[in-house]
């Protein structure tokens, strides 16, 4: 690790202030991946800032068929929130299904969504859920956050604040699990509203993504013979050592059907 | 000389032996008191970190190390050229099995083998990823790798190998310029004209090639130490952990060209080892010669990265092996062709020797031949690794017997059964010439099977195949050694406060030995295990001792325990004899731990008091402490099975390990529970590498891909079934407690009766051999070539 300075600011004011006060600073949410990153010396920041005394940035709330998560919120309390149980069961399943206990009791929801790692977890429930990122300065749609391999569109100095999802009729979120660190391979989130079908894809490729083409035949008719009778044509998937692209491809297939059945049935 | 104290053992004396007492030093360790080597610190130490290599193969042109000493904190930093101007020595490895029934490998014009010296620093070229090449020492931890980033080292990249097969070619890169080629060892054992006239006219002969893959230890502590020199007294202390710090000592004393009485090792607690601690690594005469440099401690820890990088590693075997059986299935011969990947230095031909020599395994084959040999590659030297050698021979004659009975039509359990060596044979002489002591290997093979419900399996299929899965049984028999360092010592020391210090030369690295070794003495000196207090650890206390490896330490202990245990009660009676005026011939002592002569009693300890101020003379004068000394050359084959079930989801062909049964001959448990932890322990190890574990390399670059946790698969309790384990004890004749040994069993026959398991569930796709690990990603492949097969 290099040596940094750190600060705990009380609320977003001081926050920006002190993130403007070093060229290279960094907002610190869980620390579950920026900390071992620094630690491996692959991530050098000037000054920490860290979010955990924003009062602010913490909780759970549902006001007109929105379920609205801060973004310094947990994924142990978003996994055992009634509030998500109850109206968006697929995003506490999610959440309980990350890492172990110790990275859920410190991971956030924003810090997981804004380190954008193509294999994790919640960049499918932003896409594959209508939901909108609330930051220190905007709105920014879901379909234009993520852009690309651990990248958004944040500015520097841009936090997120919160999360607004709206809760569908239903929907579930399906992870291929590597076998050695637990990220997914493929995970499926998959959600039904009553004008639209959501399908997105994360762990496969460099960053999270939809499949439009699948989304619209599914809205027409809601049954796993629509996926293999799409050409969804997905390409540039990853190759590695865990899997290879052919076998990703093949995954997203089995593991959307098997999301389609799973629903069908509820 | 060779002690024969073969059969001496009264089993009357049997109280504490045999019996499951819970760990002594487990309180110890769970409420955090353990002493691990990073444990200990000295005022004012300094911290080292190492520059390494980033490349496989590099030529090291120049090293500039102005602008890190420049650096806030740096004390010194040093290269191989330092070490070269101070004459230090590389590391004295002796990589070739030290007993006269080890089978004696050469290279190939029969001449001693080229190890390729492991200079502390290179000063030539770096020869694998993560070499140590420069030492920078400073007043933190952080700074020395502050300042590590600022060494520049100028390398010139070479073409490099990484695997057996493109080392084994004549226009492969050479990783030494000293040989011809990258073949270090190449000897034949056995006949192979005979075999080759058998397999010419033979009914039925079989053969396949087999690549039991790359895999590390990952022990829980990572490899630490720490240095001081002490100017007055001349003498050098080192803290780290090992399976044994004497011969560490000898070995180290050497490289620095110093007196071994002027070095100490202290080494109490080790968490893990599995083979990755067993040599010396450069790092540790390294701090203790830049601790006399600096005239300050210096510590080093490595981080989990360094230990993935660069602790010694374990298997890469590649193999060929050819089976002939006559019309009745009996095999009438059998011939491997081995080549162990040693890496950039011989550290270790344990893998290779001791598998060669078990490569007919429990059966009964009239003939046999074999070829071994060693190649080195630019990758991480590998060394014995849980069960050194002998899962991968396993693993070949395992699997080639399954895929021989497939191919014949007939069950593959009646194919073994032909052929298992019949108790009645035992001592066997196999066809190499190795002689397995003892065991009863069909009765382990049925009680596996009477514990696996083959009557059933068919319904589990139908079962499994329900609920979506493919259901597969696996097994395998095996036939092990424990050979390792012949000597051993212990010092008794009996001690008027009431317990008995037994000061043993090996040590530790997670056995138990404050135990087991403890239950051993008490029964043989009267006591109960809490009066004997089991001391290692220290080179200042224990003198001699050949550590643990090759599952040696609790039979050449125990031997030597006995002896010593002899000689004590000898040493008593004498005592006795002198004190109270009596006749030798008329003290006895008595079971409870006391002499006794005509109505007198008297207990150890009383004893002990008796003789405290008496001026002792001549033979007597050491009083009640005996040190013994032993060498026992002779080998043990431990023995056993395994039998598992693996569920494969149809879809998504990711399997899981459902049941597994493992049955072994460890000779004479003495702590049954001992064993049956080492036994679950052992069996993890084989599965990880079945379905979960290999270090790969990356085939464009050289570079390893699984540099951490998050890709290295090491398993987890919640991938593991609930074992089922039973011991099959057969006294071994060869020492006087009947003990084979304990903790690399279980590991043997793992890898192949997982994938055994794996392959029958495929049954249907018909596919021959699933390469390890067996991960979704590789059956699924497998099954994907063979369907794109049968189409076209
Ligand atoms: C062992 C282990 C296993 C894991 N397994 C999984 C898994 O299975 N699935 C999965 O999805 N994830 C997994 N993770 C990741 C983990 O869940 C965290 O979500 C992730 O590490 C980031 O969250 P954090 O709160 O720790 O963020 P930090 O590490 O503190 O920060 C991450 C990045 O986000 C930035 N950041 C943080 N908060 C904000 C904010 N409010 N606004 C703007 N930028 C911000 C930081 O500056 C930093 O660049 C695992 C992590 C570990 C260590």
């Amino acid at each position: 690790m290099y040596a940094f300075e750190y600060f705990a600011p009380k609320n977003l004011q001081e926050a920006t202030k002190a993130f403007n006060s070093f060229n290279d600073s960094k907002w610190l949410a869980g620390g579950m991946t920026l900390i071992p990153s620094m630690k491996l010396r692959m991530n050098a920041p000037s000054a920490l800032i860290d979010l955990s005394s924003i009062e602010q940035l913490k909780g759970i709330s549902i006001k007109n068929n929105i379920l609205s998560i801060g973004a310094m919120t947990i994924h142990a309390d978003v996994a055992n929130s009634l509030d998500v149980i109850n109206s968006l069961p697929a995003l506490a399943s999610l959440a309980s299904g990350i890492g172990d206990p110790q990275v859920r009791n410190r991971g956030t929801i924003g810090g997981s969504i804004a380190n954008n790692d193509p294999a994790a977890d919640y960049p499918s429930a932003i896409l594959g859920l209508k939901s909108k990122i609330i930051t220190s300065k905007k709105e920014i749609d879901a379909g234009n956050f993520f852009n690309g391999f651990f990248s958004t569109s944040l500015d520097t100095d841009e936090l997120i604040v919160k999360i607004n999802f709206q809760i569908p009729e239903s929907a579930i979120y399906l992870k291929f699990a590597n076998p050695v660190s637990r990220y997914a391979i493929v995970g499926i989130f998959l959600s039904k509203y009553h004008d639209e079908v959501r399908v997105a894809v994360t762990g496969a490729a460099s960053c999270v993504f939809r499949v439009n083409e699948l989304e619209e035949g599914l809205f027409h008719d809601f049954c796993s013979s629509v996926v293999d009778k799409t050409d969804y044509g997905i390409t540039n998937l990853n190759d590695d050592i865990h899997a290879n692209s052919e076998y990703r491809r093949y995954l997203i297939k089995v593991m959307i059907k098997k999301a389609i059945s799973i629903l069908q049935k509820k | 000389m060779v002690f024969d104290i073969k059969g001496k053992f009264n089993s009357k004396l049997i109280s504490s032996i045999g019996k499951p007492l819970e760990r002594k030093e487990d309180e110890r360790l769970l409420r955090g008191e353990g002493l691990f080597s990073d444990d200990f610190n000295l005022e004012g130490q300094y911290y080292v970190t190492f520059v390494r290599s980033p490349y496989p193969h590099a030529k090291i042109k120049n090293i500039d190390k102005s602008d890190a000493e420049k650096s806030p904190g740096v004390i010194a930093i040093f290269t191989g050229e330092d070490c070269l101007a101070d004459n230090l020595h590389p590391i004295p490895h002796s990589p070739v099995p030290s007993t006269k029934y080890d089978l004696k490998l050469t290279d190939p014009e029969g001449k001693d083998i080229f190890i390729g010296p492991q200079l502390l620093l290179p000063v030539d070229k770096v020869r694998h990823v993560g070499e140590a090449v420069v030492m920078v020492i400073a007043k933190t931890n952080f700074e020395a790798q502050d300042a590590a980033e600022k060494v520049y080292v100028d390398y010139h990249e070479l073409d490099w190998t990484a695997d057996i097969n493109s080392s084994l070619k004549e226009d492969s890169p050479k990783v030494w310029d000293e040989i011809k080629d990258n073949i270090c060892v190449d000897t034949i054992f056995g006949n192979p004209e005979k075999v080759d006239k058998v397999f010419n006219s033979s009914k039925y002969l079989f053969s396949k090639e087999f690549h039991i893959g790359r895999v590390t230890g990952v022990p829980l502590e990572p490899r630490s130490a720490l240095a001081s020199y002490d100017s007055t007294s001349k003498r050098y202390l080192l803290y780290a952990g090992s399976n044994g710090a004497v011969r560490h000592k000898f070995q180290i004393s050497k490289t620095l060209n110093i007196d071994p009485g002027s070095l100490r090792i202290i080494c109490h607690d080790v968490g893990g080892n599995f083979g990755t601690k067993n040599r010396v690594y450069v790092e540790f005469p390294l701090v203790l010669w830049a601790s006399k440099k600096t005239d300050n401690p210096i510590k080093y820890t490595a981080t989990r990265s360094e230990s993935f990088l660069s602790d010694v590693q374990g298997r890469d075997l590649l193999t060929k092996v050819e089976l002939s059986m006559d019309e009745d299935y009996k095999f009438t011969a059998f011939r491997a062709s081995n080549v162990s990947n040693v890496g950039a230095r011989v550290i270790s031909l344990s893998p290779l020797g001791k598998g060669i020599a078990l490569v007919t395994g429990p059966y009964d084959i009239p003939l046999a031949s074999a070829r071994a040999r060693a190649v080195f590659t630019n990758t991480v030297p590998t060394n014995a690794y849980r069960s050194s050698g002998r899962p991968e021979v396993t693993f070949a004659m395992e699997r080639l017997i399954e895929i021989a009975a497939k191919s014949l039509g007939i069950d593959p359990i009646k194919l073994r059964r032909i052929n298992l060596i019949n108790k009645d044979d035992m001592p066997y002489r196999n066809a190499l010439g190795v002689t397995y002591d003892s065991g009863k290997y069909e009765d382990n093979m049925n009680k596996a099977l009477a514990l696996s419900d083959l009557d059933n399996l068919s319904i589990r299929k139908e079962d499994a195949s329900q609920r979506g899965k493919f259901l597969g049984f696996g097994f395998s028999n095996y036939v092990e050694s424990s050979v390792g360092n012949p000597k051993e010592s212990v010092e008794l020391r009996v001690d008027a406060d009431g317990f008995i210090s037994l000061i043993v030369g090996t040590q530790p690295t997670g056995q138990g030995h404050e135990t087991s070794f403890a239950q051993v003495a008490a029964d043989l000196l009267g006591l109960a295990p809490e009066e004997i207090k089991v001391v290692f650890s220290d080179t200042d206390i224990v003198k001699k001792g050949g550590g643990s490896h090759s599952g040696r330490s609790m039979r050449h202990a125990g031997t030597v325990i006995c002896l010593a245990a002899e000689d004590l009660i000898d040493r008593g009676k004498k005592l006795c004899s002198l004190l109270f005026d009596q006749n030798y011939q008329s003290i006895s002592f008595a079971r409870e731990g006391s002499f006794t002569w005509s109505d007198k009693k008297i207990s150890w300890f009383e004893l002990a008091e008796a003789i405290e101020g008496v001026e002792l003379s001549g033979d007597l004068h050491t009083g009640l402490n005996i040190e013994r000394e032993n060498e026992m050359h002779e080998p043990v084959f431990p023995n056993g099975c395994a039998a598992c079930e693996v569920e494969i989801d149809k879809e998504t062909f990711v399997p899981k390990l459902t049941k597994y049964i493992a049955i072994d001959d460890v000779g004479r448990a003495i702590n049954p529970l001992i064993v049956d932890g080492q036994t679950h322990g052992s069996i993890a190890t084989g599965v990880g590498q079945a379905l979960f574990e290999t270090f790969y390399l990356d085939k464009a670059s050289g570079q390893p891909l699984t540099g951490s946790l998050m890709d290295y698969g090491i398993p987890r309790a919640d991938q593991l079934p609930s074992f089922v384990t039973e011991l099959n004890e057969v006294l071994s004749p060869t020492n006087p407690l009947g003990i084979k040994s304990a903790g690399e069993g279980a590991t043997t026959p793992a890898l192949a009766a997982v994938i055994n398991a794996v392959v029958n569930a495929l049954e249907e796709f018909d596919i021959e051999h699933i390469d390890m690990p067996a991960t979704s990603f590789n059956i699924w492949r497998s099954v994907n070539n063979k369907n794109k097969e049968s189409k076209s």
